[in-house]
């Protein structure tokens, strides 16, 4: 197993399905140069008719999906932040929808590939991170990838889902590495990874937030606390069982994102744990994410986004240290 | 409108400025000192100055995402140190320092700044609205970018303008370029000032390096706006002298910008040209000249102190700011 960067492992798994499946095309803004360097060198070898660069036409994008979609393409749209699929988020709704609400016989396999993310300092117009608004979006896949090896696997199964999937993939992760087997693998959606296994706490953690769990659960190691890492990888669907499993364990858990609490995707999860777990529970579900306000410009953003720190507080407040 | 020797001297100390502030960011961005992303508008100087400098006080200017807006508002009458404080994320910037590299001022007739391409075109739709009915005799002049003009809400908000007869100024500053995508990809029509046609309004095409040409024909379309005639589209042929934003690379389509060409484009700097045509006229001398450059630098100098010795940006303002 080679290591690659998350930003490789993209482009591989879109050149990869681009080779197998030519009714597979990409379409977005400034594709073929990339901006976020994810896709670098697929319009040399696909060419311009499968690497499609548009106007700054979001309605479009997301809309043209749609239509391709019906008549049997599988385009990958690429939004370049999911700030701006608000712009297209009528469209998006329709490509939801559409098979359900035309007799449940239309096929819409369409992946909407969204960079997302805080902690660059973009300011509100650039650094959401927005899980919850497609997850109101019935019909739409949703997925969160942490590590390049789960970026590949998920975003070739999504590619070949036969429905619209939303796929976030957090700028801050684009250059971090990890191992990737050269041969081929899928990672079915609706399987959370346990990304480290323990007892005393579960934490289940989103996207990059994964990232910091995980560096957080290896020093609490060292103090003699076992903390279980999970990572959904998929929102839509969501591999409830494994959560409840680890809760029923470990009778503690943490929800961690980097969207706001409010209405969040750990707001959903907390919320099924209480359906299926009440009984295991030892002490209240906490949630760290962002504080309920658009996301400040520059440094100020770190007094709205999440921190370690907030995390560790939560942590400690749920061990009852 | 016939511009005077002031005039003309007004239009070069605003772009000089403006340039200087541009640069002063740019280098901030190399030292650390600024928070967070720019994207240089060292190219447009005479278009963003040129269709503001001879507004009024309650004439609205919305500033499309080049060079957040710096050419606009310091046409507009704010302060450099202003501009240079949000984007370095201190108390005194004009958004109080916590929007990274947003501009705003109702007083001077800038309505905000947003990142999102195409944004403005129905706010600015709102704009001229609210400059109708109140009957003074307002107008608004709207920038956006040969990319932007790919978006739907041009569509909608060139129609209402239009059929509502609107003092709307649509101002297309096309430099060929969005992000790495060129116009003559992305934009169907030869000329966006072709776009006109179709929406009932008159359509120019000027010579966006050339301050006055600029200014003429927006003043143009401004006493066309004001007097009841509605909105006009002026397109301004210019160029982008550095990369989308700091840091990147000049790229169209998916390959490098010849140096050659980018020699060229810079060729035509419109600061040169437009002082080389002052002197060349007869209408200021050197000296006087280089006095507004200096002028220009020592104000930057005493703006970059005042900014290194602000306090940070007030978390507990900004918490206190969502809801009105
Ligand atoms: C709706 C939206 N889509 C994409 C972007 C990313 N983006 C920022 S600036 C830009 C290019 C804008 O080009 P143009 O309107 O020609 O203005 P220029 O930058 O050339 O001045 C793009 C695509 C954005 N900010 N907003």
């Amino acid at each position: 197993m080679a290591d690659i960067n998350f930003a490789r492992a993209i482009s591989q798994a879109l050149d990869e399905e681009m080779a197998r499946d030519e009714k597979v095309y990409m379409i977005g803004e400034d594709v073929r140069a990339g901006v976020f360097t994810a896709q670098a060198g697929l319009v040399q070898k696909y060419g311009e008719e499968r690497v499609i660069d548009t106007p700054i036409s979001e309605t479009a994008i997301a809309g043209s999906c749609l239509g391709a979609a019906i008549a049997g393409y599988r385009p990958v749209a690429d939004m370049m932040f999911d700030d701006f699929m608000l712009i297209c988020m009528d469209e998006m709704k329709n490509a939801a929808q559409w098979r359900f609400a035309n007799g449940g016989f239309i096929k819409v396999p369409i992946v909407y590939r969204l960079p997302m993310g805080g902690y660059v300092g973009l300011g509100a117009d650039h650094s959401r991170a927005m899980f919850s608004p497609v997850m109101h979006l019935a019909g739409m896949k949703v997925v969160v990838p942490s590590t390049p090896y789960d970026a590949k696997g998920l975003l070739k199964t999504a590619i070949r889902d036969d429905n619209p999937v939303c796929f976030f993939e957090h700028r801050l992760l684009y250059r971090t590495r990890g191992p990737v087997p050269e041969e081929e693998y899928l990672i079915p959606f609706g399987v959370a990874d346990v990304k480290k296994e323990g007892s005393d706490l579960t934490i289940v953690a989103l996207g990059y937030m994964v990232q910091w769990a995980m560096e957080l659960a290896k020093e609490y190691e060292a103090k003699g606390v076992s903390i279980e890492v999970i990572d959904p990888r998929t929102l839509e669907p969501l591999d409830i069982d494994t959560i409840v499993k680890s809760v029923e364990k470990t009778g503690r858990v943490l929800l961690v994102e980097e969207d706001m609490t409010r209405c969040g995707a750990t707001a959903e999860i907390g919320m099924q744990i209480m359906d299926r777990a009440f009984d295991s529970l030892d002490a209240p579900i906490l949630r760290v994410g962002a504080k309920n306000f658009p996301i400040a410009g520059g440094p100020m953003e770190k007094l709205i986004l999440p921190s370690k720190n907030d995390i560790i507080t939560a942590i400690d407040k749920l061990l009852g240290r | 409108m016939k511009l005077e020797r002031d005039d003309l001297l007004k239009l070069y100390r605003n772009m000089v400025l403006t340039r200087k502030t541009d640069e002063s960011i740019i280098d901030g961005i190399k030292t650390g000192r600024v928070v967070s992303f720019f994207h240089s508008g060292q190219g447009h100087e005479a278009t963003d100055v040129g269709g503001v400098t001879f507004l009024r006080k309650g004439d609205w200017a919305m500033a499309g995402v080049r060079g957040h807006g710096v050419g606009q508002a310091i046409a507009k009458g704010l302060a450099p140190r202003e501009f240079l404080a949000e984007h370095c994320g201190k108390a005194t910037g004009c958004c109080f320092g916590w929007s990274g590299f947003h501009t705003a001022n109702l007083e001077l007739g800038l309505p905000g700044y947003w990142g999102t391409v195409g944004t403005t075109f129905p706010i600015t739709l709102g704009l001229g609205i609210a400059c109708k009915k109140d009957g003074k005799g307002n107008v608004v002049v709207s920038y956006f970018g040969d990319g932007a003009s790919g978006r739907g809400t041009l569509h909608e908000a060139f129609n209402m303008t239009s059929i509502y007869k609107l003092p709307v100024v649509w101002l297309c500053e096309n430099n060929m370029l969005a992000i790495n995508m060129p116009a003559s990809e992305a934009v169907a029509s030869k000329d966006v000032a072709d776009l006109a046609y179709g929406y009932n309004m008159p359509g120019v095409v000027v010579d966006g390096q050339d301050v006055v040409a600029v200014a003429e024909a927006v003043m143009i379309a401004v006493e066309r706006a004001r007097a009841g005639d509605g909105p006009s589209l002026v397109e301004c042929k210019t160029f982008r002298f550095r990369p989308h934003s700091e840091g990147g690379k000049m790229i169209r389509g998916y390959q490098p910008i010849p140096e050659e060409e980018i020699a060229e484009w810079r060729s035509k700097d419109p600061i040169v040209l437009f002082r080389k045509k002052l002197i060349e006229q007869g209408i200021a001398a050197n000296v006087e000249l280089d006095k507004i450059d200096g002028d220009a630098a020592a104000e930057i100098a005493v703006a970059e102190k005042f900014v290194a010795e602000s306090p940070l940006a007030d978390p507990e303002r900004m918490f206190n700011s969502l809801y009105a």
